[in-house]
């Protein structure tokens, strides 16, 4: 096989450093009280969690007017009830009677006309509109029409499911998502959604020590030596540098470098036969919407799209992951890692996609073993700091858009700290 | 005489049957407790016809396979679960990971 050349950007890399341009962030250590502190953690609740755009579902996951999904998302204190109405819209609720407050929809996922509190029975439809109150009469001025569920605002981005809990959200969500959703529409996110292979795992850890992670590709050659051993390390870049790092007011993207001359094993190269993996890289240039691999690199293999505050979705050519990390307490963290992909026309496409889903999953498993770890020593005080390099420009970015969140320098109300 | 578990023309692949197994958590729960020896024979006696496998199942749709068929589906999948302990670890699971077990699959 030829001998490949080192590729432009990531020799330009060598010559500068990202942060040069961006000066405003600094290359000072980060302090780590961020990751054990309770009162940092209410006041990410209170400026973050409550007030920005939160994926919490796929279109695909609400088929037939009535399909519903029930989410409790401790960390804005409350529980969504998600519906799909009649008139095939997706609504999102708090998830709570309008009578004594009970909890009115428990089940996690199903298909309802008539959502009916198991308390007193009061009745909602898949508008929330409140429809029928037993024994009616024996309330005093009762006004049906004043009493539906409480609704939440919605909306939906290339089939990903939006709620923003702010009761006047400051901005809509493609204002939101600004130029980094704009970049990825055309990306056949609802094709791939077809087939989705979940895992949900709770993590004892902060969950920006779990999202950070995943906002890097310096550990790549370390701890997924063996997983990984030359998917997006090379001689040439031994350190997985990736080739494009690239800043917005809230969200961030790096984009990786994929070695050309990966050497499958035995059953990747069978699986390879039938589909993609994480591992393939025969995508075509003219097919990646402007917003995947925006450099054009020949040398691309996956973009990690970080989209403000807790979603990762990493992007591969046949393939894509979306990772979210949902605070449960300042040392807890619900980590929900989803993988999606076409739906399999024949066995062996379903079989490639095992192979593919089982070595993300192990990948995963790396991954994992780590956070718990750092949050089992982060709180000794032995360190006050976190140390970064240039490649983990995106660390350092997430936690100066947090600050300025929880401050209110980024145009919002926020906390004094 | 009991029945064959996989379609006639796999008559060979009987002694592995213990690894037809339909879902991820129980191919995982296999892999996890079975020594490196038994993965690696059970990797070895499978990958050569696995060419033949997934050949043969491409006639059939995938979301209606027959008993057997669908027993040397879920055999096939066991390669998958073990692929990355044979060809990248070399062991069942890394020492230092994390608990597979903690990972609860949404999808099954």
């Amino acid at each position: 096989m030829a001998a490949v050349a080192a590729p432009s950007l990531h020799t330009e890399t060598k010559q500068k450093r990202w942060h040069d341009l961006y000066p405003e962030l600094g290359t000072h250590p980060l302090s780590v009280d961020r990751f054990t502190s309770p009162t940092y953690f209410e006041r990410e609740r209170e400026c973050i969690f409550r007030r920005t755009w939160l994926m919490v579902a796929r279109e695909e996951e609400f088929r037939k007017p009535g399909d519903y999904l029930m989410r409790d998302l401790p960390v804005a204190n409350t529980s969504l009830l998600l519906v799909r109405g009649k008139d095939q819209r997706i609504r999102a609720f708090h998830n709570v009677c309008s009578h004594r407050l009970n909890k009115l929809v428990w089940n996690r996922t199903g298909n309802c006309q008539v959502f009916s509190c198991k308390f007193h029975g009061w009745s909602y439809n898949t508008e929330g509109r409140l429809t029928f109150v037993p024994d009616e009469d024996q309330f005093f001025d009762l006004n049906k029409e004043h009493l539906g569920l409480t609704p939440v605002t919605t909306d939906t981005w290339e089939g990903f499911v939006f709620v923003n809990l702010a009761p006047t959200p400051q901005e809509t969500l493609p204002e939101y998502l600004g130029e980094l959703g704009e970049g990825l529409q055309g990306y056949p996110f609802s094709t791939y959604a077809a087939t989705r292979y979940a895992w949900r795992v709770e993590v004892q850890a902060n969950w920006k020590v779990v999202q950070d992670a995943f906002q890097e590709t310096y550990h790549v050659g370390v701890l997924h030596r063996r997983s990984l051993p030359d998917s997006f390390t090379s001689k040439d870049n031994p350190y997985s540098h990736s080739f494009a790092y690239k800043l917005y007011k809230n969200h961030r993207r790096l984009s990786a470098y994929g070695n050309p001359a990966h050497q499958p094993t035995p059953v990747e190269q069978l699986a390879m036969q039938f589909g993609p993996s994480i591992n393939t890289r025969d995508w075509v240039l003219e097919e990646l919407p402007a917003g995947v691999n925006p450099e054009r690199s020949p040398y691309w293999s996956t973009d990690a799209n970080s989209i403000f505050p807790n979603l990762v979705l990493i992007v591969f050519h046949g393939t894509y992951i979306t990772h979210q990390f949902w605070p449960l307490a300042a040392d807890r963290t619900l980590w929900e890692a989803r993988t999606y992909y076409p739906q399999p026309q024949n066995v062996g496409q379903r079989f490639s996609q095992e192979y593919s889903k089982i070595l993300t999953r192990d990948i995963f498993l790396e991954d994992a073993s780590t956070v718990e770890a750092t949050q089992s020593v982060l709180a000794s005080g032995a360190k006050q700091h976190y140390t970064l390099q240039d490649h983990e420009l995106l660390i350092r970015h997430t936690h100066k858009v947090i600050d300025d969140w929880i401050q209110g320098s980024n145009g919002h109300r926020g906390v004094n700290p | 005489m009991s029945e064959r578990c996989f379609p006639e023309s796999f008559k060979d692949l009987e002694p592995l049957a213990a690894w037809a197994l339909e879902t991820e958590t129980a191919r995982s729960r296999k892999r996890q407790a079975s020594t490196m020896a038994e993965i690696q024979a059970f990797y070895d006696a499978l990958l050569p016809r696995m060419q033949a496998v997934l050949s043969y199942l491409n006639r059939f749709p995938p979301d209606g396979l027959p008993v057997q068929e669908a027993r040397l589906f879920y055999l096939s999948l066991a390669l998958a679960e073990v692929a990355p302990a044979v060809e990248l670890f070399q062991q069942p699971s890394e020492p230092d990971t994390y608990p597979v077990e903690k990972f609860i699959p949404e999808h099954e």
